[in-house]
């Protein structure tokens, strides 16, 4: 909170110098939850969307070669759902004059700008809003996070291939996670695996003992889970060591529970634990480790990089290369188009945009929790290449 | 089948102590006091936390347990003094209002001090084991919470079957107003039970970390579960909270095993079949029947 509103204070002090500024100034609206239940989404947006202006410059060269200061204008949607979106966005057409668009933690958050995007004809760069069919919603709309069927079809293939032959799945009962469960029993039942069990848990659920007593009784040789990151995850895995299931060898498969700003909670239960993703923290590409360097010199020993942070540095990255492709007073889908054919050099590894969807192809990672240097942290195993959503493959566009 | 009865049994007693410790404090001070306390889970909470800090940092964890029921005891009896007095004469908005806002606070403040995440307890290794009972391994933790519910469990009996201060704890429950009139004072004895039950709140939110972690969302999150306790079991009854912990402790860990998807209603279900049957509560005191 007090970062954020040392932030906001920041931009205003900047918007006031740039008057005196050569440079002219270009403004991005960033909206995100900086307060309330997903106010770690935001904190990670800007500290990451600061770290890249701070390691490349704020300012770009556009095709006039005059310079071009990039200028964050962050907003909070204080986790007020999607009314609070649109009126956030309305003001900072309005009244900042944003050239386009960014941030948005939450599907309907992202799904809730469409007609203002249209109608004002700007981008909007979507840096996290998982749900698969978003990018469908507005010709303006560029993701550059992922989609939850990205995660889950490679694993459930991994699964297979790794001698697993029976799963056994919970997952939490909210949107995202009946994706999961749909694509990853689908998957893994077409390639002749079997499902042996298959729980909804409640979304804040916390005390996982009778589940762990049923996937006992079931044998599966892996447990398939999809939680939300927190309190669900860190007891689901503790009911697992504790119940002996980890003893009797069952594997833990999973997706975004085991990311690193969340191994606080966890303890070594968690070594062993195989998850898909599309970032692994530990990988050596050089704008990672710019990433993590510059997170920790600007913002403390405890900053950790996670999707959302990959996600505002490759968003920001996409934004000052078409501020220096087309300048700032371009159209808006001809910025779009730019961003189609952009390459973005990513913390991740390689990443594109499709150029009929607008939305990410990247490789997805396979990791094992391994404890390392006393920490416990993913670690690559496997990398499946430029993956692109398998709900588009399945759900084409209508022609 | 036997043998997993038991252990669904087993599951349902040691969550139901979780929320017998944590509840009784509320069913007590809601019966003498007619408080709708809606903060009494912030207490728990900050229990949650205080252990959480001290485990994590090393420290003995019943050090820590003892200290996550002192502060959050101490604590009630500041607020029991300063915030809920003026309340009891107010109505039931005014105090729902009030408490509720005292929610909010607590929450704010955890996440002030110890982030938006959920913030773990770092229970002993032993405790984190799964250990050899007889007719199969079980984990250690979920014996601990049986042993040491029932142990609070006997000692809160005796007292308030067998001492003067339960004696005069009863009268109060039953009939304040006689109470006083035969010269007890009933504000030192509000306040007073008032900070056992905080302390018993706090105590249970550090050794149920383990089931209900730690976070700010905690009361909010929990408070319909402690009312529901408290309600089952009829306000103002000890006992009552116990039975009603117990019973609903075993329906919920039954209905995820035997109706997983029904699992989340079940409870409501058999709280709405219950009250029917017996509207007020399982055991009331006597003043309500």
């Amino acid at each position: 909170m007090k970062k954020w509103v040392f932030g906001a204070a920041t931009a205003a002090m900047l918007s006031l110098s740039a008057g005196t500024a050569s440079a002219d100034v270009v403004k991005i609206g960033l909206i995100a939850d900086f307060t309330g239940a997903f106010a770690t989404w935001g904190v990670q947006f800007q500290q990451a969307i600061q770290a890249y202006q701070t390691v490349k410059g704020n300012k770009v060269k556009g095709p006039d070669g005059k310079e071009h200061e990039i200028q964050f204008v962050y907003r909070d949607n204080a986790s007020a759902g999607p009314d609070k979106t649109k009126q956030l966005a309305e003001e900072l057409v309005l009244r900042e004059k944003v050239k386009m668009l960014a941030g948005f933690d939450l599907s309907p958050h992202a799904m809730a700008v469409a007609d203002i995007a249209n109608q004002a004809k700007i981008p909007v760069v979507i840096m996290n809003a998982a749900t698969a069919s978003i990018t469908r919603g507005s010709p303006y709309y560029v993701r550059v996070s992922m989609t939850i069927p990205q995660h889950v079809v490679p694993l459930a293939q991994w699964a297979w291939k790794n001698d697993i032959k029976k799963v056994y799945m919970i997952t939490s009962d909210y949107a995202p996670g009946h994706d999961a469960s749909n694509f990853f029993g689908k998957t893994f039942q077409a390639l002749g695996g079997q499902i042996v069990g298959n729980d909804k848990s409640p979304i804040t659920e916390t005390n996982y003992g009778v589940y762990m007593e049923k996937v006992l009784q079931a044998k599966p040789d892996a447990l398939y889970m999809f939680q939300p990151a927190g309190a669900p995850s860190v007891a689901l895995v503790k009911a697992f060591a504790e119940r002996g299931l980890k003893a009797a060898g069952i594997k833990l498969l999973g997706t975004g529970e085991t990311q690193e700003i969340f191994m606080d909670q966890f303890t070594d239960d968690l070594i062993g634990t195989v998850t898909s993703f599309h970032y692994t923290e530990t990988n050596k590409n050089p704008q990672n480790v710019a990433l993590r360097a510059q997170l920790t010199k600007q913002f403390g020993a405890k900053a950790a990089p996670d999707i959302a942070s990959v996600a505002a540095w490759d968003g920001t990255d996409l934004i000052h290369q078409a501020v220096a492709a087309l300048g700032p007073d371009a159209e808006g889908l001809k910025y779009i188009d730019f961003m189609k054919t952009a390459k973005i050099d990513s913390p991740r590894g390689p990443v594109s945009i499709d150029p009929v969807e607008r939305d990410v192809i990247q490789n997805i990672y396979i990791r094992r929790v391994e404890k390392r240097d006393g920490k416990l942290n993913n670690f690559d195993i496997e990398t499946i290449p430029m993956v692109k959503d398998p709900w588009k493959i399945e759900n084409p566009p209508k022609s | 089948m036997l043998s997993f009865a038991a252990t669904v049994l087993l599951d349902g007693v040691s969550y139901g102590m979780v929320l017998f410790l944590i509840s009784v404090g509320l069913t007590i001070t809601m019966g003498l006091m007619r408080v709708v306390n809606l903060a009494h889970g912030s207490f728990a909470m900050i229990g949650g936390y205080i252990a959480g800090y001290f485990t994590q940092r090393g420290y003995n964890f019943y050090v820590a347990l003892a200290v996550a029921a002192i502060i959050p005891g101490i604590l009630g009896g500041l607020c029991e003094v300063t915030v809920y007095r003026p309340l009891y004469r107010k109505g039931e908005l005014s105090q729902v209002l009030l408490t509720i806002g005292l929610v909010f606070v607590a929450t704010a403040a955890v996440t002030e001090i110890f982030g938006a995440f959920p913030y773990p307890v770092k229970f002993p290794e032993y405790l984190t084991r799964p250990i050899d009972i007889g007719f199969r391994t079980y984990p250690g933790y979920r014996v601990f919470l049986i042993v040491v519910g029932a142990i609070i469990a006997a000692i809160l009996w005796w007292v308030i079957d067998n001492s003067i201060y339960g004696a005069r704890l009863r009268a109060a429950v039953d009939n304040a107003r006689m109470a006083r009139a035969v010269g007890m004072n009933v504000n030192l004895l509000f306040t007073g039970t008032f900070v056992v039950g905080c302390a018993l709140a706090g105590l249970g939110g550090a050794i149920g970390a383990g089931i209900l972690t730690p976070e700010p969302s905690y009361s909010l999150k929990y408070v319909v579960l402690f009312l529901i306790v408290v309600i089952v079991g009829g306000e103002g009854s000890f006992k009552g909270s116990f039975v009603a912990a117990m019973a609903l402790g075993i329906i919920d860990t039954m209905g995820k095993y035997f109706i997983a998807p029904a699992a989340p209603y079940l409870l409501y279900v058999a709280v709405f079949l219950l009250l029917l049957w017996r509207p007020q509560g399982l055991l009331p005191p006597k003043s309500a029947t």
